[in-house]
């Protein structure tokens, strides 16, 4: 899909600076700041209502921002030479003509970008649209429809990707595909930014994480760095008949001991090697000894308690 | 910039909306064209006070005139109406990110609009025109008249109907972006159009009773629909301003339109 351009890295990366929206009386993002990187997927998670798609609409000149800004390879979306050659993007809330084929919906793009007509082809087969080429867009499952989008942003066989929420409406067997489809852009060295708010998904697909809520940035970094930032997240998980005499043995230390509703303990603030041997000493006996470390998902509750929902 | 508007001549192929339009524009000139026949034939036989042809109007090259361009009233609105969907489309369907994204310049995407529109309705006049030629030619030719296109008033009006064709599918794109509901525009557009005119026909005449000046009827050339009917007027009169008169409101309000529209669209957050 390359064609040989030379690529400096800083050709593909994304950088917001500063980037704040007021509407009416919605501070939808407010001050944001992030950068996003080649050659990896960097999920960009929030509750809904977060302001994840704003901010993407505001990287790319749809929504004109309150204040701040935000660069593509070092230029402003509407100073790109080729917009669709350097960036595509799939986004909520865009859509084709019901009347019109998905073939001729990628072919009136391809005019206005002055790309080859062929490219409207090429890009169909690449997401496995071609037997729907010719059926009306009304026509189309959400699936598709999704499909179309993406075809629709690798016309120009961009360097960088940008999707919102590409994984809304698709079947598992949808989802799968996607998973891979945007990994191996990222293995090509494209950069791919894709926001979400279905976390364990996000677990699977990304490389680096931007969490925000309430239109802030919470934490950017890898996710295994973000995840294992929550040190204190990592908690054990003990299976014992005489769960009364095992509290007891942890009381004196910095042990919390919590039940997880099934039967187990969760124990936070200690290793396992330290509740093994309290268990020894008391002489109570384990049927499980497990480390658990906090998922995207747990960190993810954790960083932005109080901050989702509907505002 | 030539993309631009060969993109936008695709996505009005591309769609079935256009050809409906059409198939309307094409039977209003076949009722248009045998009415306006029956109308001459008897103004041509004497029977023209009826109608209120007297002196010139009442002439063989003024009912030529009215002939060879057949199915305008109607013409005119389905135009503006291809102007209005051109615009309102994109918004009703969510094309307009798709589009903004392949043009972040929204300038040259509302310019490119605004070109489209012009070479549609030119082909719209084209069509008609070569429709009303081969009709009336033969129409005027058995009635003994000949073609009398070699008059001046006939070519006059059928170069003003040109003008007519281009500039009210441009201001369909003016008011497509003043009135992005597609539902919003093409009801006030059409209501406008055909009622309006009656409406403030009745206004600027009540007016001139009222003022005792039937010189304010001229006044009535403010209104878009009413300029238009100037403008193919031929003649001038104490109640009729000039042509040009018409024909300069007509311009004002297709470029006013459209620079509004532009200058909106830049700003227009896009979600
Ligand atoms: N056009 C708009 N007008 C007013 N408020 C808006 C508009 N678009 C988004 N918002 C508000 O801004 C906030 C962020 O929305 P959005 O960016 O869509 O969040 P997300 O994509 O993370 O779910 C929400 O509170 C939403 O209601
Ligand atoms: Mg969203």
């Amino acid at each position: 899909m390359t064609d040989g351009r030379p690529s400096p890295t800083n050709d593909a990366q994304i950088v917001v600076s500063g980037l704040t929206k007021r509407y009416r009386n919605v501070l939808a993002v407010n001050n944001l700041s992030f950068t996003v990187e080649p050659g990896r997927v960097t999920g960009f998670l929030g509750p809904n209502g977060a302001g994840k798609t704003t901010t993407l609409r505001m990287l790319l000149n749809l929504v004109t921002p309150t204040a701040g800004g935000a660069t593509i390879g070092g230029q402003r979306y509407p100073e790109l030479a080729d917009p669709l050659r350097h960036v595509g993007a799939v986004l909520e809330a865009s859509s084709a003509h019901k009347g019109r084929t998905g073939i001729n919906h990628l072919r009136v793009i391809c005019a206005a970008a002055g790309l080859p007509r062929e490219r409207a082809d090429q890009a169909l087969e690449l997401v496995g649209l071609t037997p729907a080429a010719k059926r009306k867009f009304k026509g189309y499952s959400l699936g598709m429809k999704q499909r179309l989008g993406i075809a629709a942003a690798m016309l120009g066989d961009p360097r960088v990707l940008i999707l919102d929420e590409p994984a809304n409406g698709l079947d598992p067997e949808g989802i799968r595909w996607m998973r891979g489809f945007l990994k191996g852009l990222a293995t090509e060295g494209r950069t791919v930014l894709v926001s979400s708010h279905l976390l364990s998904e996000m677990q699977l697909l990304a490389d680096d994480v931007v969490i925000i809520a309430a239109g802030q940035l919470v934490r950017q970094g890898p996710v295994e760095q973000v995840i294992g930032s929550m040190a204190q997240g990592v908690r054990v998980r003990v299976r014992t008949p005489q769960a009364d005499a095992l509290t007891a043995a942890l009381k004196d230390g910095p042990a919390t001991v919590d039940s997880d509703g099934q039967g187990a303990l969760l124990i936070g603030g200690v290793d396992a090697p330290t509740v093994g041997r309290a268990a020894l000493a008391a002489g109570v006996e384990l049927h499980e000894l497990t480390t658990e470390r906090p998922d995207l998902e747990r960190v993810f509750l954790e960083l932005t308690a109080g901050k989702a929902g509907i505002r | 910039m030539s993309n631009l508007v060969r993109s936008e001549l695709l996505k009005i192929r591309t769609t079935s909306t256009w050809w409906w339009l059409a198939i309307g524009a094409f039977l209003s000139i076949a009722l248009a064209f045998a009415f306006n026949a029956w109308l001459a034939s008897e103004t041509l036989s004497g029977g023209g006070e009826e109608f209120g042809y007297t002196g010139d109007a009442a002439s063989a090259p003024a009912q030529a005139a009215n002939l060879y361009t057949s199915g305008q009233y109607l013409g005119l609105m389905f135009v503006m109406l291809i102007g209005i969907l051109m615009v309102t489309n994109e918004f009703f369907h969510q094309t307009a990110t798709t589009t903004f994204l392949a043009t972040p310049r929204r300038t040259s995407v509302i310019v490119s609009k605004l070109i489209a529109a012009s070479l549609l309705g030119f082909a719209f006049w084209l069509v008609t025109t070569i429709i009303d030629l081969a009709a009336g030619a033969t129409f005027l030719s058995l009635n003994d008249y000949g073609t009398l296109l070699g008059e001046w008033e006939v070519q006059r009006a059928l170069l003003l109907n040109l003008m007519a064709y281009a500039i009210w599918t441009v201001l369909g794109v003016g008011i497509g972006t003043l009135i992005t509901n597609q539902l919003g525009a093409v009801i006030t557009a059409s209501v406008l159009y055909l009622i309006g005119t009656q409406v403030v026909g009745l206004l600027f005449l009540l007016l001139a009773n009222v003022l005792d000046n039937m010189a304010v009827i001229k006044w009535q050339v403010v209104w878009p629909a009413a300029a238009s009917q100037v403008m193919i007027t031929p003649g001038e009169n104490e109640m009729l301003p000039a042509w040009w008169v018409g024909a300069l409101v007509l311009v004002g309000y297709a470029v006013v339109s459209g620079v509004v529209g532009i200058l909106i669209t830049r700003r227009r957050d896009v979600s």
